[in-house]
């Protein structure tokens, strides 16, 4: 009945805004290995005890800034909803952090 | 136990590889079977009834449930179903009503209707709309496992610890619940950005954001809520899970650890959630009654603009469930405040309602009856919504039957009426035949009336002092009469129901093709042929306005204005990988839920498999071609 086509894959190569394949698996392996950097902070004692929160803290922030950029696209142009959601996310995210401080 | 489904995933492997491929009879068998066209259906029409399947077969579970607790409260100090079996009556109720009956009709509805009125040929991710349907299916079914195994989850809908830990719930009960809303949870959450992903991308050209019909707009707004609210009650449940399962201390006040922060988790992600069930049914509520007044609906804009308001309160709200738990009077006055915020963008839609049936040519029909019936059930719900939202109040209120009464009126008043109304009016759009009107009016006053005798005077029994998720009450307290009234009342609701099912099945008997347009509609999917066919749209339609349609039926169009030349439609083709992905999820659940690790991993291994072979599998799908496409729709118009 449907005829099997398989996509023409020339449409994938002149893509406007093409993405690299690397640039997502080295993140990737970067988030993996900061993650295990964490763990590891906590897990083999090497940062002095005092330190290992706002270690982790730090590590956090990389983190979450890596993760906004490459798979959020917060670094494509043309963006306006994914900002939006981001924003809408951050916000609603620092209220409830904050009234769970105070509240908790 | 764990040899036994050890041995289940063992068997399963088999078949898994018997099937793949080294058989190739067998395998034809499969795939020529009508059961593995629905089971590797990515179709968003198909997956909508797969949705309203599983939604009625857990709605039907959740009311015989009710109506086990309501025969238990017929007398005083009844012995039918007490201590233990009562609890995990009512937390199994209201956790079926909410996650495995709600949440899922509104995704039939909002599977069905909103490609369709966005002029879209399918949602976003066809794969993860597939895996969300099963994932939510799996969770749901794991869950109610738990009454053939006699351990059901006993701490209430809301699961709050300690009560749930495993000093005051021993057993499994509770890691069902967890791993069940866990599982059924990631689905939920895929369904929400697949929708998210398909109003932003996939609208046809000329439907700006402000041409959307309503209930793709209360759709879309549930859907970021889903995306925002979800991800708390992941966070808590895992917490849950590892105190459980793992002897972690989050809630351990003798270990440094907080119990009230479940219960802060659970609301932030549980307000958000009551307004995800209720904001797809003021969609409906909009697109029925504008359509059965004949009229635009008044005040478009203002309705957005509200659903956006209310989404937004929403995040902001959750301590008001929490009055009573001592948070201090400031806490509790900001709280206050912003829920009766609230009431604003809701009364705001209550009077656009109004406005748009006042002067309109009104046809009352079932899905028009159930909108009407809503909207002073659900006023009555918001009233006492703000009656509770002032704390001094709410000490007197909380834990009585007076709550129960109200979010009874705002969920059943407010979110059921809305998926029947919903039901009622794409059912055409559905199976190409409409419900039987006749059987359909007496579902509604069956249904109706039995609603309120139950709940109306629960807001009494409240406030004569009964307590909610008590089993018993003695024969001096002066309740006995109420609550039998109350009784009597959920059997009518039962009756209502199943006159609905049987009109369900006499309508599917008879099918009298219901026409492309029954209903004389606005918006785009009353534009093609009932049931929608496969591509939905053989040419994208041009918008030039809100209810597209009806300015093109206007414009004296009898078709909308096409945007594009006929051509090879591409689709995406079925797959399997979704269900064999939640059979890995559910095998994991199964194994934690018995303090398996050995299973739970092995079902993690089999989901991470799947993922892997998904990534890396090369399928473009296919083209339906222009022939085939000339073909169904001559056959549609004939």
């Amino acid at each position: 009945m449907e005829t099997e086509v398989q996509q023409n894959q020339a449409q994938q190569e002149t893509d406007p805004t093409p993405e690299s394949a690397v640039k997502h698996l080295l993140s990737f392996a970067l988030m993996i290995g900061l993650t295990l950097v964490a763990f590891a902070a906590v897990m083999l004692e090497v940062v002095p005890a005092g330190m290992v929160i706002p270690f982790i803290l730090v590590l956090a922030v990389i983190q979450v800034f890596l993760q906004l950029f490459t798979f959020m696209h917060l670094d494509l142009k043309n963006n306006r909803m994914t900002v939006t959601f981001v924003m809408m996310g951050l916000i609603i995210g620092a209220i409830c952090a904050v009234a769970l401080f105070v509240l908790g | 136990m764990a040899t036994l489904v050890i041995l289940i995933v063992f068997a399963l492997f088999l078949t898994a590889i018997w099937t793949g491929g080294y058989d190739k009879q067998l395998l034809n068998r499969f795939r020529s079977h009508w059961l593995w066209d629905w089971i590797t259906t990515v179709d968003h029409k198909k997956i909508g009834i797969l949705y309203l399947i599983g939604g009625a077969f857990f709605f039907i579970i959740g009311g015989i449930e009710a109506l086990l607790i309501r025969i238990q409260l017929l007398v005083p100090n009844n012995d039918f179903m007490v201590g233990d079996t009562f609890n995990e009556l009512l937390s199994m109720h209201g956790t079926t009503m909410i996650f495995f009956v709600a949440m899922p009709l509104l995704f039939a509805l909002m599977n069905v209707a909103v490609p369709l009125q966005i002029g879209a040929r399918d949602v976003a991710f066809p794969f993860l709309n597939s895996l969300g349907f099963w994932l939510f299916l799996a969770g749901g079914i794991l869950m109610n496992l738990s009454w053939i195994f006699g351990n059901a989850p006993d701490a209430g809908w809301t699961n709050y610890v300690p009560i749930a830990s495993n000093e005051f719930s021993p057993g499994t009960g509770i890691d069902y619940y967890v791993l069940g809303l866990q599982i059924s949870g990631i689905g939920t959450t895929m369904g929400g950005i697949n929708f998210l992903v398909t109003i932003i991308n996939m609208r046809a050209p000329g439907m700006s954001l402000l041409r959307m019909p309503m209930f793709t707009w209360t759709s879309f707004v549930a859907s970021s809520l889903i995306l925002f609210g979800f991800p708390p009650l992941t966070a808590g449940l895992f917490l849950v899970m590892f105190e459980r399962l793992f002897g972690a201390n989050f809630f351990d006040v003798a270990m440094g650890g907080n119990p009230v922060i479940w219960q802060h988790l659970f609301w932030i992600f549980g307000h958000p959630e009551v307004y995800i069930v209720i904001l797809p049914a003021f969609g409906v509520m909009s697109d029925v009654i504008s359509n059965f007044s004949k009229k635009r609906l008044f005040g478009y804009t203002s309705m957005v603009f509200a659903t956006i308001l209310i989404g937004f309160l929403g995040f902001m709200v959750w301590a008001h469930h929490m009055f009573t738990v001592g948070m201090g009077p400031v806490a509790n006055s900001i709280f206050a405040v912003a829920t009766m915020a609230i009431a604003v963008p809701t009364g705001i839609k209550v009077f656009n309602w109004l406005f748009t049936m006042w002067g309109g040519k009104i046809r009352f029909t079932t899905a028009m009856l159930w909108a009407v019936g809503f909207i002073p059930t659900f006023v009555m719900g918001g009233v006492t919504g703000v009656m509770l939202a002032s704390p001094p109040a709410d000490y007197q209120y909380h834990d009585s039957y007076f709550v129960v009464a109200h979010f009874h009126y705002v969920l059943i008043g407010g979110t059921v009426f809305g998926i029947f109304a919903g039901l009622y009016y794409w059912w055409p759009k559905m199976f190409g035949h409409k419900l039987g009107e006749t059987l359909g009016k007496w579902h509604f006053g069956l249904f109706f009336i039995g609603f309120h005798l139950t709940f109306f005077i629960q807001h009494f029994i409240g406030l004569y002092g009964m307590p909610r998720r008590h089993f018993t009450y003695q024969p001096e307290d002066g309740l006995t009469t109420l609550n039998q009234i109350s009784t009597v009342g959920a059997f009518f609701m039962a009756a209502g129901t199943i006159v609905w099912l049987i009109n369900i099945i006499k309508s599917a008997r008879s099918a009298i093709p219901a026409g492309n347009d029954p209903w004389d509609g606005r918006t785009l999917e009353w534009a093609i042929s009932s049931p929608a066919p496969e591509y939905n749209f053989a040419q994208l339609p041009q918008v030039r306005s809100l209810d597209a349609f009806w300015f093109e039926k206007m414009e004296g169009n009898k078709k909308m204005i096409p945007a594009e030349p006929l051509g090879p439609i591409h689709m995406p083709s079925s797959t399997h990988w979704p269900f064999i992905m939640t059979i890995g999820f559910f095998i994991s659940g199964l194994g934690f839920v018995f303090r398996s690790l050995e299973v739970g991993v092995l079902g993690l291994i089999l989901v991470f498999l799947t993922m892997f072979i998904r990534s890396f599998e090369q399928d473009h799908g296919y083209h339906i071609e222009l022939d085939e496409i000339e073909k169904t729709e001559k056959g549609a118009n004939a």
